[in-house]
């Protein structure tokens, strides 16, 4: 079953310099999911704390992607390779407190992707529900 | 800087158990650099708490405040307002901050989430190593500012004990050996003349044994 109907509130954080057209490109999901998909775009996948994936869960969120470029093709350098430590970093306090770690996953895009970040999301949304809603949420 | 680490969940959890208010309390100074105790750690834990708290079915309120200094009724003073309508502080602070927030609000049970560790340096982003034990005799002027107390496995004083290899501690090979560093150093500075010296054991009477130390400065203290 594909997360959303599995009921899954979805939380993605990306990097802009995936996608120019990105504040368009997320628009046609945003309005057909509303609040059920949220869209956080940051400068650079290394922009990301700890703290922003706690508070997506705090938020609501079952699920929290970020999208950052390719090992090796960050705009700054090592912005994605610091993402990659911290989303690690989260998935550890997430899981001190019962929820699974796969809850965070760091999605690396690759050239097979789409550039549009509307259309990476879709992809994502589409896969198999790995997990269920969270018990942050449904308690 | 004073450095320390994070509690476990499990050991913060035990003690605010009685608790429902908490304030959580974070210092802007040492554990900050360190990265166990500012702002940004102070929102990771409280988050954690109210999403455990929301797991489990309990209700909590979880605040989160950053000072500061924890260390300093002038910034401590900062939680009085707040302090009355909470159950517990829940302080991330050193050993310091924590015994002064407690002196200062008698009334409210204080606890510790970190683990104070010792006095470092930051050596790069994420890594902080031990250079200082407080001995309260610093020699660091005859040892090209290495301390062979703190930095050196085995606390020589008067040179190497012949283990290291290639420049490293033979009992922490990820250590550097502080003799090596302390001859190369004062080669390259032109007083290896200091290495001639010898040092008598240091007198560890200045830093135990004693009970709690004190530094009185009466240029330093107010009138009243």
């Amino acid at each position: 079953m594909d997360q959303i109907s599995a009921g899954l509130n979805i939380t993605i954080f990306f990097c802009r310099q995936l996608d120019i057209n990105q504040d368009k490109n997320r628009r046609a999901i945003e309005k057909e999911l509303g609040p059920r998909v949220r869209f956080f775009p940051l400068p650079c996948s290394g922009r990301i704390e700890p703290l922003h994936l706690l508070r997506a869960f705090e938020s609501g969120a079952d699920m929290v992607y970020l999208i950052a470029c390719p090992e090796g093709a960050c705009r700054y350098r090592e912005g994605n390779l610091r993402a990659k430590k911290r989303v690690q970093y989260a998935q550890k306090l997430i899981e001190e407190i019962g929820l699974e770690g796969a809850r965070i996953e760091l999605i690396n895009k690759t050239a097979a992707m789409p550039a549009n970040i509307g259309a990476i999301a879709k992809e994502l949304l589409a896969r198999d529900a790995k997990v269920s809603t969270s018990a942050v949420r449904s308690k | 800087m004073i450095t320390a680490e994070r509690k476990p969940l499990a050991e913060i959890k035990a003690m605010l158990a009685p608790y429902r208010k908490i304030l959580v309390v974070g210092c802007g100074t040492c554990v900050a650099e360190c990265a166990s105790g500012g702002e940004k750690e102070v929102g990771l834990l409280a988050s954690a708490l109210r999403m455990d708290a929301q797991i489990e079915g309990r209700t909590i309120e979880a605040h989160e405040m950053t000072i500061d200094r924890q260390c300093v009724y002038e910034f401590i003073d900062k939680l009085t307002e707040a302090v009355g309508r909470y159950d517990v502080i829940l302080s991330l602070g050193c050993g310091a901050g924590v015994q002064a927030v407690a002196e200062v609000f008698p009334k409210t049970p204080v606890v510790p989430a970190l683990n104070t560790t010792f006095i470092g340096e930051t050596k790069e982003s994420g890594l902080w190593v031990e250079n200082c034990r407080a001995c309260g005799d610093c020699k660091l002027g005859y040892f090209a500012g290495v301390c062979p107390v703190t930095r050196c496995a085995k606390g020589l004083f008067n040179g190497p004990c012949g283990g290291s290899k290639n420049g490293a501690c033979e009992v922490d090979p990820d250590s550097p050996c502080a003799w090596q560093l302390i001859v190369e150093r004062l080669d390259s500075a032109g007083r290896s003349d200091l290495l001639e010296a010898i040092y008598p054991p240091a007198d560890w009477s200045k830093q135990q044994g004693k009970g709690p130390r004190k530094i009185v400065r009466e240029d330093q203290r107010s009138e009243s």
